[in-house]
């Protein structure tokens, strides 16, 4: 079939206008000058070393990397035993059951956050710290989970788990050596997405993170000085790196797993 | 017999509300090639899952080898299973599928192992196919793999779940064969589930058909095929063509179309008292008598209504006089035979003995 001639210039104009920001942050973040406006006045890598020395954006970094990776491990864990019950069991109100699971897809961050402070603070009386907002954070990342591993418990025949246990393997057995290294793409797939909305979340985590600020809270508070503008732009370079490199990463080993399973490449990240 | 390997009393096997199982009783004898025939959802599955461990019954007991199965698990069942996708494990080499039963196996140490899992593979026509990856092999390779990883286990049952219906004609007539070869070479015994008949009639020595989670009859192929009990049975096995008839006290049977006959006990199946009555007579006993010969069978004259033409064999459709639905009856084409055009005047053969009686 022949394609429209317009087609390929609204793609062009479509990345442009997607991938056009994301260019502009390396180039005021090597730019010379405080301002982020053209024309550039210099190659500087000041703007890095700088971020170096700021004690507060070293801690909310890591803080924001804790609560990104516990995060991550725990949503995918729950997800795991959603995603397996809803595909191999049938069980009452399941249906509504998996529904009110996944609903917080949908939902509106900012409700969530201000329900959970509520409830933390007002309800629980607890003190906000972290850990209230790794809880918040699984909460959310938990429908995201369970939407990647369905995918994978679903094409896994359900016979192969029978045929281990058949074979003399124990229950717990033949998950561990059959299905678990059968769905690794899946959970491979589900601790980076997981990891990645936990990290740059900020709704959320501005309401309920204690007086250690995440990154993005951090960031947010930085812009109310438009002289360290520069620094975001450099972070924000450093993070776009790391996320093409985690994402390569963990597509080459999606690719080797289904490759070594012998499944059908249904897609991925790249 | 002997004592049963498999038996079966009183099975029930309810889902919920449905009544999957209705009260099975089983005996299957050692070394035996046996089939659980039925159509889809007749329960045979059920009762190979029940078998196998992986379905609990609701009432009734199962013993294998006479130890009483009442919550044993599938992994502690001296049966192995061929499952009907095979479910080969796709990330594991062919050795390791054929070897994984074995790992667990402690009295074995790593070289008996290792000997053992190349047995197999040779058996099933495998060897040197051991470091393969198994997500490459065909489809009658994984059959193959499947069958060495349960038999490497020496089960005292073989359970196999619809094992050829995923292969192509050819593939499946070959291991059809195979199957039967490997079975009296091992003389493990195996139960086979299957909806097709013709699998069930070569392969099996005992045949068990099944409906709505019952057992309907339990035969070996040829009584099966020439005296079945029911004319469900007799439908679903073969092709069976059914005419009215009556039947008087003395065995004189007088059948639509054919006429008048002498019928022996033995025809009439359950049930059957004189008066009216359904006469089933199966397509190959009766024959086409072509100009110039001469039979001492009885014969009746009739109408080609149909021919299909399957190159050995010709089933033709003839319609009988007085007789509104056709009989279907087969002609080998012997060289030199001419296959009969619609609309021809032929004349039947038939046998008052091939004929079996049902109630109406």
């Amino acid at each position: 079939m022949k394609q429209p001639k317009g087609l390929a210039l609204y793609a062009v104009i479509y990345l442009i206008f997607l991938y056009a920001p994301i260019i502009l942050l390396p180039l005021f973040a090597f730019n010379d000058s405080s301002i982020i406006a053209f024309p550039l006045s210099g190659f500087t890598t000041k703007w890095f070393s700088e971020l170096t020395e700021v004690e507060a954006l070293r801690v909310a970094l890591f803080n924001s990397l804790f609560i990104a990776v516990i995060t991550s491990i725990l949503a995918t864990l729950l997800g795991m035993m959603a995603a397996r019950a809803s595909t191999r069991y049938r069980f009452p109100v399941q249906g509504p059951i998996m529904g009110m699971i996944m609903l917080p897809l949908v939902l509106p961050e900012i409700i969530v956050a201000v329900s959970l402070l509520v409830v933390v603070v007002q309800l629980l009386d607890m003190p906000l710290s972290s850990w209230t907002v790794i809880a918040a954070h699984t909460l959310i990342c938990v429908p995201f989970s369970i939407a990647i591993l369905n995918g994978s418990f679903s094409n896994l025949d359900r016979s192969l788990e029978e045929a281990a246990i058949d074979l003399g393997e124990t229950r717990w057995g033949s998950f561990r050596h059959i299905t678990l290294p059968l769905v690794t793409p899946g959970i491979i797939a589900s601790l980076l997405i997981s990891f990645t909305i936990s990290l740059d979340e900020f709704i959320i985590a501005f309401f309920l993170t204690g007086n250690a600020p995440t990154l993005p809270v951090y960031i947010w508070g930085l812009l109310r000085f438009p002289e360290r503008l520069p620094v975001i732009m450099a972070l924000g370079t450093i993070l776009v790196a790391a996320s093409i490199v985690i994402i390569t990463i963990a597509e080459l080993i999606r690719r080797r797993g289904v490759a070594r399973a012998g499944q059908e490449d249904s897609g991925g990240f790249l | 017999m002997a004592e049963p390997i498999v038996s079966l009393s009183g099975v029930h096997k309810y889902y919920g509300d449905y009544h999957a199982l209705r009260g099975i009783d089983l005996d299957i004898a050692q070394g035996d090639f046996f089939s659980l025939l039925g159509p889809s959802g007749c329960g045979k599955t059920t009762l190979l899952r029940v078998i196998a461990g992986f379905e609990d019954v609701t009432e009734g007991t199962v013993l294998l080898g006479g130890q009483n199965m009442a919550g044993v698990q599938p992994n502690r069942r001296p049966t192995n299973m061929v499952f009907q996708s095979y479910a080969i494990f796709p990330h594991l080499t062919v050795a390791q599928n054929v070897g994984f039963g074995l790992r667990r196996k402690s009295e074995l140490d790593a070289k008996t192992k290792k000997m053992r899992a190349e047995e197999a593979l040779e058996m099933v026509g495998l060897k040197g196919y051991g470091a393969r990856a198994a997500h490459a092999l065909s489809g009658g390779q994984r059959q193959r793999v499947a069958l060495a990883r349960a038999l490497v286990l020496q089960p005292k049952v073989l359970l196999l779940d619809e094992p050829l219906s995923a292969l192509d004609k050819k593939m499946r007539e070959q291991m059809q064969v195979e199957l039967i070869r490997l079975q009296r070479h091992v003389g493990i015994t195996f139960i086979l589930v299957t909806h097709d008949q013709e699998e069930a009639l070569i392969m099996s020595d005992n045949i068990a058909v099944m409906f709505d989670g019952e057992i309907a009859q339990l035969d070996d192929p040829e009584t099966l095929y020439r005296r079945p009990k029911t004319r469900r049975v007799a439908e679903f096995i073969g092709t069976m063509n059914f005419l009215e008839a009556d039947l008087h006290d003395d065995g004189q049977l007088d059948v639509q179309g054919l006429g008048s006959c002498q019928v022996s006990p033995e025809q009439m199946t359950a049930g059957v008292s004189a008066g009216s009555v359904k006469v089933g007579i199966r397509p190959e006993t009766m024959g086409l008598i072509y100009d110039g010969e001469t039979t001492s069978r009885r014969v009746v004259d009739a109408v080609v209504d149909e021919v299909v033409y399957y190159g050995d064999m010709t089933y033709y459709d003839v319609k009988l006089p007085g007789v509104d639905r056709p009989m279907t009856l087969s002609m080998k084409n012997l060289f030199g035979r001419e296959v009969l055009d619609v609309g021809r005047n032929a004349r039947v053969a038939w046998d008052p003995a091939a004929l079996v009686v049902f109630p109406t």
